[in-house]
């Protein structure tokens, strides 16, 4: 469960360039919820995200993940409650490291990394079999490189890594956005997997409203560091794109938003 | 080039490969550029040889300059990480400090140690000549030395350190304490830099407070001739292509002053070896655009 309060964020402060990007934003999201988040350019999405998993620190309100206050944490030790994926599928791996090698760095995520090898042979076996259920055929390359996979099969790769540990909350910040569609679907459809077999609670930043509708249980949609709209069960089961974007422009005052080409696609 | 030379040059290649080990695991592991080495191998040096004038067991004399080699890189990595000094003015900063620190340790600018008894005495007796016996213990060094590091970096540990020098930000959120593994990851190299000083000053009969000019550019020139000569995959051969490439680099160095047909003096050492190195640095790159501009045509 996540529980956030209050939670204010400002980069810069104190300088000229003082930006406000969280602005108060409270909300709980009970275990095994999946969550998708929308919202304009610089609507804040991918800073909650960031505070969450701790690589934007909180200036005010709260963050208690199953009811442990971590505030004040920094990424690495909030990494054992907290898997993500990135947009990039680069960022999300390492590039010069091995398969198996960026496996076993998941593995051990959230432990103490001691003087045990790496690579264990109980260790390759998981890993194999793990990969093997993508059917993408890596199970046989996992000695390769990630470097040398595509960036779908690196998110693919970036997924499976996530639900090794054992964390129950992971975090996808707009993770297909730099895939062609027919691979986006294809890591979704994973996605949607890994959160169900797992019971995990999930947040997915996306650009796309349809994805926003068509995934998961609950959409919040952020506008200017605050959440304008925060639709679940039936309510948002009746919803369709349209409609969305008319309950978006009516949150913003009435504003017209048809020009924002980014939340139609 | 005599028998006596070709070993002596081995011999100094392979108390450099210790070097390269380390400039290996600051440049290429951590992609941290470290320039402490250059006051690291001097203090390693120093360390081992005021002991051992003391009257300290040569073996304890050797762990202390290991000791000493790590200090001095967890200052540079204190500087970067906890101050936020540029990695390379931080070690900058450290290697000039310790031009002092190991004068102040001698006493003296040079200390000699010849009539001494070192890490190497135990085997005079063993029959084989100096100048093979020398180059034989420093390759028994240098072999544990391979050996402990390919086991360090296949562990969960050394694997959490490889990670840092590649992707930072992945290995935080996969809950490595990055800044911690560059700590850990600088000590280790300068350790090892530190135990090539003191190996240094044992196996030549003196510590000399100048020996540490150019260190950095003969470990990195070591690394890079052994990343040519042997471009294998796998972590013990990335690790031996740094030795290979010191002890290459050594030999041909040896050469081309032994060559008089050259007419190169002991003094031109510095700027043959800048020469190489930014021969190495250079190549690669212009082999990669002649590439693409074939492909382009």
């Amino acid at each position: 469960m996540i529980e956030v309060k209050d939670l204010h964020v400002t980069f810069n402060p104190g300088t000229p360039l003082e930006k406000p990007a969280l602005r108060g934003i409270s909300v709980t999201i009970p275990e095994g919820q999946f969550v998708t988040v929308i919202g304009s350019n610089g609507a804040g999405k991918s800073t909650f995200l960031g505070a969450l998993a701790g690589d934007v620190l909180a200036d005010g309100g709260s963050i208690a993940i199953d009811g442990t206050n971590v505030t004040r944490w920094s990424t690495p030790r909030r990494a054992g409650l907290v898997a993500r994926v990135f947009q990039d599928p680069l960022a999300g791996s390492c590039a010069t490291l091995t398969i198996e090698e960026n496996m076993a760095l998941a593995a051990a995520r959230g432990r103490r990394r001691g003087l045990a090898p790496a690579l264990s042979h109980d260790r390759r076996h998981l890993f194999r079999d793990r990969i093997a259920a993508l059917g993408l055929g890596l199970e046989n390359r996992l000695g390769d490189r990630m470097g040398l996979l595509s960036g779908g099969q690196r998110q693919a790769v970036s997924l499976v890594m996530a639900a090794l540990s054992g964390s129950k909350i992971l975090l996808l910040d707009e993770h297909t956005a730099a895939l062609d569609p027919g691979t986006a679907e294809f890591v979704l459809h994973l996605t949607r997997r890994v959160v169900d077999d797992n019971g995990l609670t999930a947040l997915m930043v996306t650009h796309s409203m349809r994805q926003a509708l068509d995934y998961g249980h609950r959409t919040l949609m952020l506008h200017e560091g605050r959440i304008a709209l925060d639709v679940a069960g039936e309510e948002r089961a009746g919803l369709d794109v349209p409609h969305l974007l008319a309950l978006f422009a009516r949150q913003r005052g009435g504003e017209d938003i048809t020009d924002d080409a980014l939340l139609i696609g | 080039m005599s028998e006596i030379a070709f070993f002596g040059a081995v011999e100094i290649g392979l108390v450099y490969a210790l070097v390269a080990l380390g400039v290996f695991l600051s440049f290429r592991v951590l992609d941290f550029p470290d320039l402490t080495v250059d006051g690291s191998f001097p203090l390693g040096a120093a360390v081992a040889a005021t002991l051992i004038v003391a009257g300290a067991n040569p073996w304890l004399a050797t762990l202390a300059a290991v000791l000493a080699g790590a200090g001095a890189g967890l200052v540079t990595a204190v500087l970067n990480l906890r101050f936020h000094i540029l990695h390379l003015l931080a070690s900058i900063l450290t290697m000039i400090a310790l031009f002092s620190i190991n004068l102040r340790i001698m006493g003296r600018p040079n200390v000699a140690i010849i009539m001494q008894d070192t890490v190497l005495t135990p085997f005079a007796g063993l029959g084989l000549p100096d100048h093979l016996l020398r180059p034989l213990l420093v390759l028994v060094f240098v072999v544990v030395t391979v050996l402990l590091l390919a086991w360090f970096l296949s562990t969960e540990s050394g694997l959490a350190m490889r990670a840092t020098g590649v992707n930072p930000r992945m290995a935080r959120a996969q809950g490595i304490d990055t800044g911690r593994q560059v700590g850990l990851g600088i000590a280790l190299s300068n350790g090892l830099v530190g135990l090539a000083g003191a190996l240094f000053a044992q196996t030549n009969g003196f510590a000399d407070v100048t020996t540490g000019m150019g260190t950095i550019v003969v470990g990195l020139a070591a690394v890079i001739v052994g990343e040519t000569v042997l471009p294998l995959k796998g972590m013990v051969w990335a690790l031996t292509a740094c030795v290979a490439g010191s002890i290459l680099y050594r030999l041909a160095v040896q050469f081309a002053l032994s060559a008089d047909a050259i007419g190169l003096q002991a003094s031109d050492l510095n700027l043959v070896t800048a020469v190489l190195v930014a021969v190495a640095l250079i190549l690669p790159r212009l082999k990669a655009r002649r590439k693409a501009r074939r492909a382009a045509a």
